[in-house]
């Protein structure tokens, strides 16, 4: 007997020294870096799309959405449990989770939740009753659960000094607009107390500081150039999302290529391979969709390789134009790329002046896409890009198909790079699960004991 | 234009011709050897260009062979032997090169002449570079348009492979030619060097580049930039830069070929034109002053020699003068024995021989005039004595032979012997007028009124001759004279009693007056038989007379009168168609 004691006690101190490593522990710090200077707390617009995924992550750890969408893009709940709809999809039924409550105390009910939304939402009638929250409009809302899984529909009040308020892991401690964001526990979070106890971000890092800093150990989450692997530093996690950024070029309203056949020439002369297999390094995807491959699988339909002489023939009596090419400064790649474009267009004989001063004819421009929904990227994609909303007139991809080629048959945007988006974590950091989509998964991740 | 002022002109374009000749001798001597100092500075610059260009050159080839020996190309030069196919990794390479290496340009390419790297247009990978199949075999630098992605450019070039295995890689490395380059040269004061960068097909002006970058007034050179792209041969021209003549600048402009001979650039030494063009102006400053200094001198000296060379002659002239006007006793100075003292004693000895001769000649007309007026006393004298003698010899005769008649005869004869003695008088009365012609008492007289006198008094013998017509020519307008009205009666009197007498036929006589300028004149015609050449010339000769029973004291008596009042008488006349005699007075009294 005290033999079968003495094996049971040595079997469950064996397991627990073999599991110190596995077992979840709370507790630590998780110190992160971003290259986003940002200013406020909420979603901006204007920024790049760096900018648009650093704010999404931040909200994401601060506050919830009603659903959230998957990588495959079906709805999953959030603090709504469940949904329905009518048939043309013109009113929505939520079922809110119970019990829910804001960081300061505040239950989250369908009422509440109702009014954040109804003031977001002025051409939608959302009403709140107990548990159960109605959205109605006139038009039909087919993508309604993708918009309201997008980061800026985030359930998220402010208090009187401005701050977030939100249902999320993290509750805003402290914030130095551009500098830091510190976030602690939220000890009362629906999904569980996050394993980290606080989180502390530091704002306006360049890929290189973080870089540095995750290689000295001063950091632990840190966002990453997305080259592939090998090119990596290989004692880091990198984690690669699917591409879910676009790297265009976009002609504004009053740009002097007013002329279809010379953005047609311009889009048929770009040879996109070189420009992702050696400016960006391998990362992304060349393309001529505004959606990726992953997204719709039609993505082959639009061709990508360069075609000159095609080009000069769309040319032949064109007037061509002297075109200034403007990109984005706080890209770094983008002044490479804007010269290859320009190399490129010279061979069909058009001019294009790289420059950063005034309006420019032609821009390089970088967007996110924020939805694994197609459509619901598509709109977003139309809106960053200045074009019309599509006019997608079913649920099929064929619809989808449609309403993109429709978009793109003027060649005032010409895609050009699909971008994954990375993030690299350091050695102290377990259970780390970024998402495909660009998205950290902060809650989940534990902190290894400070050795220090 | 006196000989004095010949002499003073000559000697003055002498000394300026000379003055002339000096200074364009000066200035040509002095702009040939400014020009000859320009050409040695421009070819001193260039040679200091191309010694630069060497040495650069040199410098460019040395930095090549380093960039490709370094252990990064190898590295690809390895990779890329080994079957490399990504060449994403090089992109960045070259730039890590010309930092390195302190390049302007460098470029990685390939055995296939595609840019793997490139410092200057990152961009660019992929594409063919263009020199390489030219440039391979390149030991040292050369010149190259190098195109970016602002625009093209010119380099000088150096290009080396690295020597890994079969497939080379080539490093193609260069300098910028541009403003750096030229601030590198050393350039002597008052010469400039620009460079063109023959990069366009047309001309640029933005192109010609100077210390700081395009140059200004371009335009200006371009015809001369032209003209060496053209040609690809040096050239040369002087540039004006403005309305101020020193203001220009000539320049010598080098062709700056790539290894094709093309001409890539042009290379341009300005030499300012400031000093030559203040010298010219000192030059012709001192010209002038000297000039007119020489001039002065010579005009002085000349006044000094034509006085001493001329005054002999001026004392000839002057003697020459008298002796026109009929002084023959006028003689000049013989001061010295050449040319001049024989001319003036040659002179002195003609107007020796000329009053001599003239004495002689009046001598001559003296004994003349005597014995015509001799011939002419006897002559008239000789008429009424015949007569007298007669006359007396008849009364002796009658008291002696026939006392009876002497009475009658007496009387005949006394009356005959009257009217001879009053013959005598007469005669002996014209003469005696004719040496007393008094002196004319001028007053205001109006011509036209003594013509009509005249003709009032001579009224009623040419009523008597009928067929003796009488017209005049008045002027209205004619002026007064100052005049003596008397004796210009007397002599228009004789004129018109001659017209009569040259009228025995009968014919026509024209009394008319007219102004002529300062002058009046007075002429009376006649429609008779005419004078001969001959008898023209002597008509106003004393005592000559083309009458029976002239005296030949009528128009000399006119021509007194004429010349008394300072006026002149002329006479024409044409055989068988009439003779007119015209008196031309001065309106004023002389």
């Amino acid at each position: 007997m005290r033999r079968i004691a003495f094996l049971l006690f040595a079997a469950v101190s064996l397991l627990s020294v073999a599991g110190g490593e596995t077992r979840p522990r709370y507790g630590g710090t998780l110190r992160v870096m971003m290259q986003a200077r940002l200013d406020s707390l909420e979603l901006s617009t204007n920024g790049t799309p760096g900018d648009y995924w650093d704010a999404a992550r931040v909200q994401s750890m601060i506050a919830d959405t009603l659903v959230s969408i998957d990588i495959a893009g079906r709805p999953q709940p959030g603090l709504a449990l469940a949904w329905q709809s009518d048939t043309n999809g013109r009113r929505w039924s939520f079922t809110i989770r119970r019990g829910v409550k804001f960081h300061d105390g505040s239950v989250a009910s369908a009422a509440v939740i109702a009014q954040i939304m109804g003031e977001r939402h002025a051409d939608w009638t959302v009403r709140g009753t107990g548990d159960a929250l109605t959205i109605e409009s006139e038009s039909s809302l087919a993508s309604l659960l993708a918009e309201l899984a997008l980061p800026r529909n985030a359930i998220v009040k402010k208090n009187s000094g401005g701050s977030p308020i939100g249902t999320g892991p993290f509750r805003v401690a402290d914030f130095q607009p551009g500098k830091t964001l510190k976030l602690i526990a939220n000890e009362d979070s629906w999904a569980g107390r996050p394993f980290v106890d606080a989180v502390e971000i530091e704002l306006g890092r360049s890929l290189r500081e973080q870089d540095i800093a995750l290689a000295l150990g001063k950091a632990d989450l840190v966002e990453a150039s997305p080259q592939p692997p090998a090119l990596n530093n290989s004692s880091q996690r990198v984690r690669t999302s699917l591409p879910v950024e676009l790297m265009a070029l976009v002609f504004p309203a009053n740009s002097k290529a007013q002329d279809l056949r010379v953005r047609e020439a311009l889009a048929l002369v770009i040879d996109r391979k070189p420009i992702q297999s050696v400016l960006l390094k391998g990362a992304g995807e060349p393309t001529a969709s505004i959606l990726p491959n992953w997204m719709t699988g039609y993505s082959v339909a639009f061709p990508t390789q360069a075609n000159l002489q095609r080009a000069k023939v769309v040319l032949a009596d064109s007037r061509q134009p002297t075109l200034t090419l403007g990109y984005d400064p706080r890209d770094p790649q983008a002044q490479l790329i804007s010269e290859r474009i320009a190399l490129n267009a010279r061979e069909a004989g058009i001019t294009l002046q790289v420059s950063l001063s005034g309006v420019a004819d032609v821009n390089l421009v970088r967007i996110a896409l924020p939805s694994a929904d197609p459509a619901t990227s598509l709109r977003e994609a139309a809106r960053a890009l200045g074009l019309q909303q599509p006019l997608i007139q079913g649920n099929s991809l064929d619809d989808l198909y449609s309403a993109e080629r429709g978009l793109l048959d003027l060649h005032t945007t010409i895609p050009l790079i699909h971008l994954p988006v990375a993030s690299a974590a350091g050695g102290r950091v377990h259970n780390w699960q970024p998402g495909r989509a660009g998205d950290w998964n902060v809650s989940e991740v534990r902190l290894e004991a400070d050795s220090r | 234009m006196s000989f004095r002022k010949k002499l003073l002109l000559i000697f003055a374009l002498t000394v300026l011709f000379c003055v002339v000749v000096i200074s364009a001798s000066v200035w040509s001597t002095m702009r040939r050897s400014f020009d000859r100092a320009n050409d040695d500075r421009a070819n001193a610059v260039a040679a200091q260009f191309r010694s630069e260009f060497q040495r650069r050159g040199d410098e460019v080839v040395r930095k090549v062979e380093a960039a490709a020996a370094s252990e990064s190309v190898q590295r690809i030069a390895l990779e890329i032997n080994h079957g490399a196919s990504d060449s994403g990794g090089y992109v960045g390479e070259a730039r890590n090169l010309a930092v390195q290496q302190h390049l302007d340009f460098v470029e990685l390419v390939d055995h296939q002449g595609t840019i793997l790297s490139s410092a200057q247009w990152q961009a660019k990978f992929g594409y063919p570079e263009p020199a390489i199949p030219s440039a391979i075999g390149s030991a040292g630098a050369f010149l190259k348009r190098e195109e970016l992605s602002t625009g093209s450019t010119l380099g000088l070039f150096a290009v080396r492979a690295a020597g890994v295995g079969e497939e080379p890689l080539y490093v193609i490395g260069g300098e910028r030619l541009d403003q750096g380059f030229l601030s590198t040269l050393d350039i002597p004061a008052g010469t400039r060097v620009l460079l063109y960068q023959n990069l366009d097909a047309n001309w640029n002006p933005k192109a010609l580049l100077d210390l700081n970058g395009p140059a200004s007034g371009a335009e200006k050179i371009a015809p001369l930039v032209e003209q060496v792209r053209r040609s690809g041969q040096e050239s040369q021209s002087v540039i004006h830069w403005s309305d101020d003549s020193a203001d220009t600048e000539s320049f010598h402009a080098i062709p700056l070929n790539g290894p094709n001979q093309q001409v890539l650039g042009v290379l341009l030494v300005g030499s300012s034109r400031r000093p030559l063009i203040e010298l010219q102006r000192q030059v012709i400053s001192a010209a002038l002053l000297v000039g007119g200094v020489g001039i002065l001198v010579a005009v002085m000296a000349s006044l000094w020699f034509a006085a001493r060379i001329t005054r002999p002659v001026v004392s000839l002239a002057e003697a020459a003068r008298r002796v026109a006007a009929g002084d023959l006793y006028a003689q000049v100075d013989v001061a010295s024995n050449d040319e001049l003292g024989e001319l003036a004693s040659a002179f002195n000895h003609m107007t020796e021989d000329l009053r001599q001769q003239k004495e002689r000649t009046l001598q001559a007309e003296r004994v003349a005039a005597w014995r015509e007026l001799a011939r002419r006393l006897a002559h008239e004298l000789k008429n009424p004595l015949f007569p007298l003698q007669v006359t007396v010899e008849n009364l002796i005769r009658a008291k002696e032979k026939a006392p009876e008649l002497f009475e009658e005869v007496f009387r005949e004869g006394t009356a005959t012997l009257l009217d001879e003695v009053n013959n005598l008088k007469t005669i002996i009365g014209r003469f005696s007028e004719f040496s007393r012609m008094p002196q004319p008492q001028r007053k205001p007289t109006q011509l036209n009124d003594v013509a009509h006198s005249v003709l009032r008094v001579f009224q009623a013998q040419l009523q008597e001759k009928s067929q003796i017509k009488v017209r005049t020519e008045l002027d209205p307008e004619l002026p007064q004279i100052s005049a003596d009205a008397e004796l210009l009666h007397r002599a228009l009197s004789n004129l018109v009693l001659n017209a009569i007498d040259a009228l025995p036929q009968g014919g026509e006589i024209t009394v008319g007056t007219k102004t002529a300028g300062d002058e009046v004149e007075l002429f009376v015609s006649d429609t008779g038989s005419g004078l001969t050449q001959e008898e023209c010339s002597r008509l106003f000769t004393p005592y000559y007379t083309t009458k029976q029973h002239g005296t030949g004291l009528g128009l000399a008596i006119v021509q007194s009168v004429v010349s008394d009042h300072g006026g002149k008488i002329s006479v024409e006349s044409t055989k068988e168609k009439g003779t007119t005699f015209r008196i031309e007075l001065p309106r004023d009294a002389r």
